[in-house]
């Protein structure tokens, strides 16, 4: 008996050994799938996955930001896909934000604090300067997620969205633009009443330090 | 002792004692009076009893009242300063500016 414990002790284990291996997080090739949608890349998948499966997202609605693909997924709070945009990110690579950077004005941000920093977030629609209505995402560093602002020709932030480059889709301080049709139409009406998870992927870190509970999710091949 | 003092004396003592019981009351009549004074002092008293259970009572509701008025104070000054705190959010969320 104690035999038959055992073998299927060590059974569990080899099947749940694939969960600690730990895949490369940039660069990800784009995948195509029936169920995973156009374009996703392997990581986006990993968590769209693993936020469906283990209902991380609490009944809320998701998005899911692929900086390394420019990419935003955004699903209802049943893990029904809803749409795929192109976003624009903070210019400089990076997943952290600098401590006090929520403070700062946009004059004294430096070049290497415009990083739009990876993680799980609860975001929530409020008002930000100039009464804009944006979904904080991270409200002590200021990052919201909102159209394109305006007086940002210069950057030409609309050809940077529309074109198929990923590399020019770099150009924020930190925020997350996305299309106004996408933001009104489909991001707003899911978010506005009682906001909903911001799951941004990283750029360098390991997925599994951005999103630990990633460490328990099998490896669907 | 002279014959006239004979017929005095007892028609003395019978004056003497019926002028004493005259003027005393008797021990019945004495009762019914203090039993008709304790009845009215037992109707008082039972009425003293139940104003002063009503006044006890009032009391008693007084500060209840006191109480609740009290906690409905603390939780207006909670709720104000919630308020307070939301207003001054929706302040500093119209002024924070986002990293665009």
């Amino acid at each position: 008996m104690i035999d038959v414990v055992l073998a299927l002790a060590g059974l569990a284990l080899a099947t749940a050994a694939p969960a600690a291996v730990t895949p490369p997080a940039a660069a990800d090739p784009p995948l195509k799938g029936a169920a995973e949608g156009p374009g996703k890349s392997l990581s986006a998948i990993r968590v769209a996955e693993w936020v469906a499966s283990s209902g991380d997202n609490h009944a809320l609605p998701y998005i899911i930001i692929d900086k390394p693909a420019a990419a935003a997924f955004l699903f209802s709070a049943d893990g029904q896909p809803i749409a795929q945009v192109p976003v624009l990110i903070g210019i400089a690579e990076g997943d952290e934000a600098t401590p006090g950077i929520g403070s700062k004005s946009l004059a004294e941000i430096g070049p290497a604090e415009k990083t739009t920093p990876a993680g799980r977030f609860l975001a929530r629609f409020g008002y930000a300067a100039g009464k804009k209505r944006v979904l904080w995402v991270d409200y002590a560093t200021s990052v919201a997620l909102h159209p394109i602002p305006p007086h940002t020709e210069k950057e030409k932030r609309r050809q940077r969205m529309l074109s198929p480059e990923i590399d020019d889709n770099r150009i924020t301080f930190g925020c997350i633009n996305v299309p106004l049709a996408f933001f009104n139409k489909n991001l707003r009406p899911l978010f506005e009443k009682k906001g909903g998870y911001v799951y941004i992927l990283p750029d360098s870190k390991p997925l599994e330090e951005v999103f630990p509970r990633l460490r328990v999710q099998p490896i669907t091949p | 002792m002279s014959p006239s003092l004979t017929k005095i004396v007892p028609v003395a003592v019978v004056l003497a004692a019926s002028l004493g019981l005259g003027g005393c009351a008797t021990k019945g009549y004495v009762r019914d009076q203090i039993a008709v004074v304790n009845q009215r002092i037992d109707g008082l008293d039972t009425r003293l009893q139940a104003t002063d259970a009503t006044a006890k009572q009032a009391l008693s509701e007084a500060q209840a009242a006191s109480g609740v008025g009290q906690q409905n104070g603390q939780r207006l000054d909670q709720l104000n300063g919630r308020v307070d705190g939301i207003e001054q959010r929706m302040v500093e969320n119209q002024n924070k500016r986002a990293r665009n």
